[in-house]
């Protein structure tokens, strides 16, 4: 049989628990806040970490807020639906920071793949046996003129 | 049709070759003296770039190993900002024998193919002679092209291909994973004639294959994923156009 809360106050998060958490967001914001400063976390993702901090310290301090979002999830304790609410969070981030690798990795790769074109370029410019059918062409047009 | 020859280059991607490189590069001069060479150095770790450097050919280096559809990627847009009618691309490993890239070449100018791909399978029609492995994969992404695109290819994963500058643009612009199965049928579905020319290829004797153990076992499921990327995204290409 599924265990049912009796009262409104068994789901509610024990003051303890919620001066931890805070005290943990609280961490948190302020090594967030630290890493931007440093030029060390693009603001871009500081503001998605305070956003996401800053809305889960207030949920836990509201207990009417909490519980809100305790339903909304359908979750019977708000600490489960803290704990599914967390992990949709990584998901995303996971998600976000995987695409912002690849995106890095892509553009990476263009410039080595524009770099190595550039340079081969240069050399069959100088080499003997090698004559630039852009420069051919262009040289042939003229030459009608 | 223009009186002007055709300029054509030819691609050889490199990752450490340098057991066959000096002869392959030496067999492409010899075979094929008026067209211009281009080898791609993806990130070799060997004596490759030294034995290509003495050689005096054209090298279009990678500051690290890209991998193979990259590499390509690179003789593409290399092509395309060279002015070039026609791209031969060709293994570094010696399995292609660039006597043969004439007749291929010869087909693609008569025939008018936009790409045609030089087939170990489609004269006999027979994977029996290869490794129990390959037979399965090239089986695999034959029907998986042939669902896709509607036209069945023999040798999906073949590294010679002659290619028109019309697809030049397409293949330069979007990513695959080794320019095999998907970009066959992302060209098919664009509307480019691609075709096979029975070729006979040797097996690799020495060098590093670009495929690790790792990716012999994501590749089936890569390509998959993009053949079915590559077909959503040629219907939308169509569309716009």
């Amino acid at each position: 049989m599924l265990f049912q809360p009796t009262s409104t106050l068994e789901v509610i998060l024990p003051l303890r628990a919620v001066l931890v958490l805070d005290l943990m967001g609280l961490f948190f914001l302020i090594w967030v806040l630290n890493l931007i400063r440093h030029g060390r976390l693009y603001v871009g993702y500081g503001v998605i970490f305070i956003a996401a901090i800053l809305g889960t310290m207030i949920t836990l301090s509201v207990p009417k807020l909490l519980l809100g979002v305790t339903h909304l999830v359908g979750a019977i304790f708000p600490a489960s639906a803290l704990t599914l609410l967390a992990l949709g969070f990584i998901v995303l981030m996971l998600l976000y920071v995987l695409s912002q690798l690849t995106l890095v990795s892509n553009r990476l790769a263009v410039l080595i793949q524009e770099l190595a074109i550039e340079r081969s370029r240069e050399s069959a410019r100088t080499a003997t046996r090698y004559i630039d059918p852009a420069q051919q062409k262009n040289e042939d047009d003229n030459s009608f003129r | 049709m223009s009186s002007t020859p055709a300029q054509v280059l030819v691609a050889v991607p490199a990752y450490n070759e340098e057991a066959t490189i000096e002869k392959v590069v030496s067999r492409v001069w010899e075979s094929m003296p008026n067209f211009d060479l281009l080898v791609v150095n993806d990130g070799t770790r060997d004596n490759t770039r030294r034995i290509l450097e003495n050689l005096g050919v054209v090298t279009a280096t990678h500051l690290c190993n890209l991998g193979y559809a990259r590499a390509i990627q690179t003789a593409i847009k290399y092509a395309l900002a060279c002015d070039y009618d026609v791209l031969i691309t060709l293994d570094a490993d010696g399995q292609h024998h660039p006597e043969q890239v004439l007749a291929l070449y010869d087909e693609t100018i008569s025939c008018g193919w936009d790409v045609l791909i030089g087939s170990r399978y489609v004269g006999t029609k027979d994977y029996s002679h290869s490794p129990p492995g390959r037979r399965l994969g090239m089986q695999l992404f034959s029907q998986l092209v042939k669902f896709a695109s509607g036209q069945r290819i023999y040798d999906t994963s073949s590294g010679l291909k002659v290619m028109r500058r019309n697809v030049f643009e397409p293949l330069a612009q979007s990513l695959f994973v080794d320019f095999h199965a998907e970009a066959i049928v992302y060209l098919i579905r664009l509307g480019y004639r691609v075709g096979e020319y029975p070729i006979i290829a040797a097996e690799r004797t020495h060098g590093q294959s670009m495929y690790s153990f790792l990716s012999h076992l994501k590749y089936p499921l890569k390509t998959s994923l993009l053949v079915l990327l590559g077909l959503i995204e040629a219907n939308l290409r169509r569309r716009r156009n």
